[in-house]
């Protein structure tokens, strides 16, 4: 449904987004991670056709979005970081002068408009919108980027101004949306929000694609490289004895707790031999990298 | 649907600025003082037209009406003499209320990214913007015409076809000189990426091109066309002839040697011969160059069409007193555009650079 080929945006010699190739398949609830500055919003501005690509293309449903930006736009919504509204008109107001773009009449645009404002809990509101608080802003924007039913929803830090309720109900939506079959390209810096709703995920540093896939994916892809190796962690009820194995590679001990890096996979023979020593094991696992901290190394990078 | 999409901006827009407040409490304060204004030319009028028929009886008292000097029938157009100089100011102010925030506002509350979002193009956006602000301008300016019109009626006075559409072509150069002012100050709005910067941007120019440029004209004129010519110290005098245009806030004095009158000698000395052509060429060359920078004044050039329109005498005088021919008779309407084209084709292209301006830059503007 959205694919971009070498995608590139350059910004007074510098590339904010530097050869990006992404692909996100239909029905699929895409999270695009990235620390501040990475290129995600410049990624999402190509996309939605608000700015040209410096060089490669993206396309939208087929569509090539620099060529037919109209085109796109009339089968996608957009709900961009901060979004802003004409704030000497109601809410209703402002979705109304929206969805004229899209040639609705004045029966489908009146009721369309009544649906989402209930949607997104912003029915019978008559205040102005720029009385609205930055939460009452940001569902406002949600109920924009739906004014149209849009086929792909692009969503650009959507929970950046949302209370804990308006973040469940906000991830309730998007799910809702992803059983209509709408394909939700969702925009983030923070983890724990793109883990919640994404099912795929890309990650974004200094403009080019890190990793792509499913987050534990991403995690494995990214994890600190130890060639073959694998951490075992170990724990017994007892005091660890000291561990002999041709694979060990080290041994980080603490008590009745260790982690072992070992060539490969020895729990079994680890396991056997801590048996026959008449020790009483409480854990034995494979330590997987924390996908935070993976994350985290990479933002800082 | 391209059409449609730029309506749909214009139409926003036009809506927005006729229920502001800032446009409503500009526009009223002008409306006001646009009818007491045209109060005091009625009565002024009315004074002329009495003063008219005065003459005209005695004249048909004495019985020989037409070898003597003939007075001119007063027109109903110097009504709007004294609305051209509130229009200048207050109408000026209220197209720079309307212009200098039209962008920088939407750039600044984010909703210019929310609208691009949905499927219009740039150039429809800017379009409509300038579109539902000619629209303003033109309502205000269609308010206040009619208000005249209304007035003149309520005062018995029913304008002539000719003098109707005089009254509209005063509207239409009063609304090309709101559109000046409008253009510099959407492009401004344009160009600052704050409504407080685009206000000053706007103030900035609007006092150049109202107050300096005219000043620049004369310092330049008296530069570049250094001192005027010595009188020869014998011979018949040159008459020295003085005209004083004026108008609402507009004033032009200048003089002009145009006869010389000897003391019974039919004669004139070659020396003042020479003196009258280099006065002429002297008096000629500074009237170019401070045209030439009056004419980038939307301010003058607007000066100049109201006054061709509602007294073409007065214009006329301005138009001739440099010249070497004098025209007694003004002409229509259609003359007395005539004279100030230029001026016309300036209130023109004053606003058409400026929007191009908005356009090229709104084009191209970063809107991350």
């Amino acid at each position: 449904m959205i694919r971009t080929e070498n995608l590139t945006k350059v910004y007074n010699g510098k590339a904010a987004v530097d050869g990006l190739d992404l692909e996100v398949g239909e029905g699929e609830i895409f999270g695009f991670l990235g620390p501040n500055g990475a290129g995600k919003s410049t990624t999402i501005l190509m996309l939605t056709g608000m700015i040209e690509p410096t060089g490669g293309r993206c396309l939208v449903d087929g569509i090539e979005v620099a060529k037919e930006p109209l085109k796109v736009k009339e089968i996608i919504g957009y709900l961009p970081e901060d979004v802003g509204f004409y704030g000497n008109m109601t809410g209703e107001q402002n979705l109304d002068y929206f969805a004229r773009f899209y040639g609705m009449d004045a029966r489908k645009r009146k009721e369309r408009i009544a649906e989402l404002l209930e949607l997104v809990h912003l029915g019978g509101v008559t205040q102005k919108a720029g009385e609205y608080s930055r939460g009452m802003k940001q569902r406002l924007g949600l109920a924009q980027a739906l004014i149209n039913d849009p086929k792909v929803l692009f969503l650009d830090e959507p929970t950046a101004n949302l209370d804990p309720e308006g973040v469940r109900e906000y991830r309730d939506l998007v799910e809702h949306l992803a059983g209509e079959g709408k394909t939700v390209f969702v925009s983030s810096h923070i983890l724990s929000e793109v883990r919640e709703v994404c099912r795929s995920v890309g990650l974004l540093a200094k403009g080019k694609l890190v990793a792509q896939g499913t987050l534990d994916e991403v995690a494995r892809t990214l994890a600190p490289s130890d060639g073959d190796a694998v951490r075992i962690v170990v724990e017994t009820r007892e005091r660890l004895p000291d561990l002999e194995d041709p694979e060990i590679i080290g041994v980080e001990r603490n008590g009745t707790r260790a982690v072992v890096q070992a060539k490969t996979d020895i729990r079994d023979r680890l396991a056997a031999s801590l048996f026959e020593q008449g020790l009483h094991v409480r854990e034995m696992r494979i330590e997987e990298p924390d996908i935070e901290d993976v994350f985290m190394a990479v933002y800082r990078r | 649907m391209a059409f449609d999409r730029l309506l749909n901006v214009a139409r926003k827009e036009f809506s927005d600025h006729i229920t502001s407040r800032r446009f409503i409490i500009i526009l009223a304060l002008f409306l006001v003082i646009s009818a007491v204004s045209i109060h005091d030319g009625i009565e002024n009028y009315n004074n002329s037209l009495e003063s008219y028929n005065d003459q005209l009886q005695r004249m048909e008292e004495f019985q020989d009406p037409y070898t003597s000097w003939m007075p001119e029938k007063p027109s109903i157009m110097y009504v709007f003499i004294s609305m051209m100089s509130y229009m200048a100011a207050l109408g000026g102010i209220l197209a720079l209320a309307i212009g200098f925030d039209l962008v920088s506002k939407e750039k600044e509350s984010r909703s210019l990214k929310t609208l691009l979002s949905h499927p219009i193009y740039r150039d429809e956006i800017i379009n409509g913007k300038v579109l539902g602000g000619v629209g303003a301008l033109g309502f205000a300016m269609g308010l206040a015409l009619a208000l005249a019109v209304a007035m003149l009626l309520l005062f018995s006075i029913v304008p002539t076809l000719d003098e109707f559409a005089a009254i509209l072509i005063f509207g239409a150069a009063s609304l090309g000189f709101l559109l000046a002012y409008f253009a510099i100050a959407l492009t401004m709005s344009t160009v600052a990426k704050e409504s407080g910067n685009a206000l000053i941007y706007t103030l900035v120019i609007f006092a150049i091109v109202t107050s300096l440029l005219p000043m620049f004209g004369m310092m330049a004129a008296n530069a570049f066309a250094g001192d005027p010519p010595e009188p020869p110290e014998m011979g018949p005098m040159a008459t020295e002839v003085v005209h004083t245009a004026s108008g609402g806030g507009y004033t032009v004095t200048s003089s002009r040697s145009v006869a010389v009158s000897g003391s019974g000698s039919p004669e004139i000395d070659p020396a003042w011969r020479e003196y009258e052509e280099e006065m002429r060429a002297y008096v000629e060359k500074r009237q170019l160059i401070n045209d030439v920078s009056n004419i980038l004044s939307p301010q003058m050039n607007y000066y100049q069409v109201a006054m061709a329109v509602t007294n073409p005498q007065i214009s006329m005088m301005s138009s001739y007193m440099y010249g070497g021919a004098t025209q007694e008779d003004p002409g229509g309407l259609a003359d007395a555009l005539g004279r100030v084209w230029m001026n016309i084709a300036a209130l023109i292209v004053f606003p058409a650079v400026f929007f191009a301006a908005t356009y090229v830059k709104f084009m191209r503007m970063d809107i991350r």
